[in-house]
């Protein structure tokens, strides 16, 4: 079983279209995925037109087995299943921080999903806290999107002290240009600088598109309603990416 | 989710169910979609010998272009589940005519020389439907799988509901469970394999050349020897069909074992029939047997083709293919000779006649062996058949001529003929370590057997055909290759039939002989406690 998060201290950058998608592309591609909706938004469990779960007891994620596994729902889609937002995910850090081998828990949470999936996917909410350094931990690959402006610039390498100072592997950080512009030559040559100073940028860049923008109108993946379309061949060969990177 | 998966259910449906009932049922508490509507031809494959379901998978071959197998019978025609092989037509019946695949492997395994065929042929129809919640949510997948007679397409004549549940809607999935059964659905007692060929009245009898005999000790000899060769005739007779439409070339092979065996039982234990019938029977069960040779000789050498050419150098492979063309044609002209001869009525008339005989107790005059219990006459036959072997055994030396080896392979299989025969009559375990003992025997001369004859085959073939041509000088040369090495190689096995023997008439498996097949059914351990 491999774990990837799609995450970001910034919020809008195109996170959880890339964790519906990449999902979906596993899933289709024979593989048995759970996407984690860890955002307490819920954008992610909303594409799948799964409502909000029960309001849980606190602490409910962190306990056994079976009460995770009783939280999971089927998607629309054959091997792929959904671990639905809830509000009570707000309080994760809160909740975390009380615990000891707080920054491991979530990886250990997620061992007892071993023999059930091959894949698991985190979306996870635009933040820098308790809960990012447990999927920091738990994550073999993070995915970074990263939308080619300076701004977003410096986010990046905001990221990447915090891997420093606090002794995470570097190389699991994985950016990809998100909603990119190829028309915007601001855009393009973010792109070429960002680049050449940070080689583990992924080949594939996610153009910015009205299909992906749809996806909240048609409560699917792109890649379900638009499989043809350039944005979902984009998730596709990211989602191939992802994979041989993960070898 | 892979192992908290939770099961899906099955529901087979009364005929008279229709389509909107179906729908209307499960609109009451469900938005249904329907996914997919497709309607084909299919065939339902297995071997002669069930081999496919006596392993719980189910093959069927759609619209002639593709085969789907199911190795969890739980997903049978479930075409989400289908293992796919596909390029393949109407005349696909063996394993190696498929393209490689994992599938074919798997196949290759089970079906060996035998070819699949259609059991049943009708018309699938598979129907999916999703059913959802008002936001589009899917919350149970559903099929409704019809299979239709093919000269009636109105007529169900198999109606199943499948249930495929969502993780996570465990309520919902409950809930489309009493609706189905709200229509008169129910939970099938078969297996859904069994379910599914029951309701299509197909029976499977699964085939086993080796007969299985229960006999009692006490029977008279003359009875259990009608018995067996009963049961033998039974099994010819079972592949004569096979035979005449060329299904594969293992009817005709198991024809023949079924009458050698047959032979095997009038010559081994002619004791109970009068002298002049034993002449009589070997001698119309013998012209059976010998109409059938020369077709089988033909099927050995053109299923070992590739084992020829790998025999020889490449360059003298090509030379070879003339032979093979000759051989397949000749093959072509013998089946169909072998075909009118099973269907003919002189044919029929003498298996039949035959058969009656030993129907209900060969009857002719009393003979000394006759009337006592089989039990005396099988461990006689047994122990005798093994000191022979355990004598001639004694004699081998590396100068020993051929002949002698052979004569010891036909007496091996004399005694493994007895074992089959009587073998339930002695203690199982120990029979099977003595069978086991005796097969490792027998495959080495086996092998050594079949190396000269094979050898033998082509050197007539090479002097009755007349060789003037260049492409004949190609196919001189190959024969020569091929012959020089045949030979070779039954050299080496020579000696490993020398030493087999040593270990088959060692001093353990003496004692094992004579301590298996006595008139008492007694195990060691039972001996032990009484000495």
């Amino acid at each position: 079983m491999k774990v990837i998060a799609s995450y970001s201290i910034k919020g809008g950058v195109g996170k959880t279209a890339a964790s519906v998608n990449l999902a979906y592309a596993s899933a289709r591609a024979g593989n048995e995925t759970l996407l984690i909706d860890l955002d307490p938004q819920g954008a992610s469990s909303f594409y799948f037109r799964i409502g909000p779960g029960k309001k849980q007891k606190k602490g409910f994620f962190f306990n056994q087995k079976n009460r995770l596994l009783k939280n999971i729902r089927g998607s629309n889609y054959k091997h792929l299943d959904i671990l639905p937002a809830n509000l009570s995910f707000r309080n994760f850090d809160i909740m975390l921080s009380s615990m000891s081998k707080s920054r491991k828990r979530l990886k250990e949470m997620l061992a007892l999903l071993e023999d059930e999936y091959d894949l698991v996917i985190l979306d996870c909410p635009p933040n820098i806290n308790l809960l990012s350094e447990n999927v920091f931990n738990a994550a073999d690959l993070i995915l970074v999107p990263v939308i080619p402006t300076t701004l977003s610039e410096r986010t990046y390498e905001q990221l990447i002290r915090f891997f420093d100072n606090n002794g995470y592997k570097k190389k699991k950080l994985r950016p990809f240009f998100s909603m990119a512009q190829s028309n915007n030559k601001l855009h393009r040559q973010t792109i070429k600088e960002m680049e050449s100073r940070h080689p583990n940028f992924m080949k594939t860049i996610i153009e910015f598109s009205l299909e992906i923008e749809r996806m909240g109108v048609h409560r699917e993946p792109v890649l379900a309603y638009a499989n043809k379309k350039s944005a979902a061949q984009a998730y596709r060969k990211l989602f191939n990416e992802v994979v041989s990177s993960l070898k | 989710m892979k192992l908290s998966k939770i099961r899906q259910s099955h529901y087979l449906l009364p005929d008279n169910m229709t389509k909107k009932n179906f729908l209307d049922t499960l609109g009451q508490e469900f938005i249904i979609k329907q996914v997919e509507n497709t309607s084909e031809k299919i065939a339902i494959l297995d071997s002669f010998e069930w081999a496919l379901y006596e392993h719980r998978i189910l093959a069927v071959r759609h619209d002639n272009q593709r085969i789907s197998l199911w190795f969890d019978e739980e997903d049978i025609l479930d075409p989400d589940e289908a293992h796919t092989i596909e390029d393949i037509n109407a005349r696909t019946r063996f394993w190696w005519q498929l393209p490689e695949s994992p599938e074919r492997d798997i196949l290759k395994k089970l079906l060996d020389l035998r070819a699949m065929y259609p059991v049943y042929e009708g018309l699938l129809r598979t129907e999916q439907f999703n059913l959802m919640d008002n936001d589009g949510k899917i919350l149970v997948f559903c099929q409704l799988l019809t299979i239709y007679r093919p000269e009636n397409s109105r007529k169900a004549v198999f109606r199943m509901a499948r249930l495929i549940p969502v993780t996570g809607y465990k309520t919902q999935n409950k809930q489309a469970s009493e609706l189905i059964k709200s229509l008169g659905g129910f939970m099938p007692r078969l297996s859904p394999i069994d379910s599914l060929l029951s309701a299509l009245g197909v029976m499977p009898k699964p085939f086993n050349i080796k007969p299985q005999l229960d006999l009692d000790p006490q029977m008279s000899s003359r009875e259990a020897a009608s018995v067996i060769i009963s049961i033998m005739i039974d099994k010819q007779r079972q592949t004569e069909p096979g035979i005449i439409k060329d299904i594969d070339t293992e009817f005709l092979h198991h024809y023949r074992v079924a009458l050698r065996m047959v032979r095997a039982a009038v010559a081994q234990l002619k004791e109970v029939f009068p002298p002049n019938d034993v002449i009589e029977l070997k001698q119309r069960f013998g012209a059976l047997a010998s109409e059938t040779n020369r077709l089988r000789d033909l099927d050995v050498f053109i299923l070992d083709k590739k084992r020829y050419m790998a025999l020889l150098p490449p360059s003298l492979r090509d030379g070879l293919l003339p032979m093979f063309n000759d051989f397949e044609q000749s093959r072509t002209a013998e089946v169909r000779r072998i075909a009118r001869w099973l269907a003919s009525r002189a044919y029929k008339k003498e298996i039949t006649e035959l058969e009656e005989r030993f129907k209900n107790n060969y009857s002719a005059l009393e003979t000394h062996w006759s009337e006592q219990p089989i039990i005396n006459l099988a461990v006689t036959k047994i122990q005798k058949r093994y000191k022979k072997i355990q004598k001639a055994a004694a004699k081998i030396t590396h100068d020993t001529p051929d002949q002698d080896i052979h004569n010891i392979r036909i007496a091996c299989k004399k005694l493994r003929y007895l074992l089959y025969f009587f073998g339930s009559l002695f203690n199982k375990k120990q029979v099977k370590i003595a069978g086991r003992h005796l097969k490792a025997l027998q495959n080495h001369l086996g092998i050594f057997n079949d190396l000269s004859v094979q050898a033998e085959f082509l050197e007539n073939y090479l002097d009755e055909t007349e060789h003037k041509s260049k492409k004949d000088i190609m196919l001189i040369a190959s024969l020569g290759g091929l012959i020089s090495s045949l030979h070779t190689m039954q050299l080496q096995e020579r000696e490993r039939c020398i030493d087999a023997l040593a270990v088959f008439s060692n001093k353990e498996n003496q004692r094992l002989f004579k301590e298996t097949f006595v008139s008492e059914k007694t195990s060691k351990k039972d001996k032990g406690g009484r000495k």
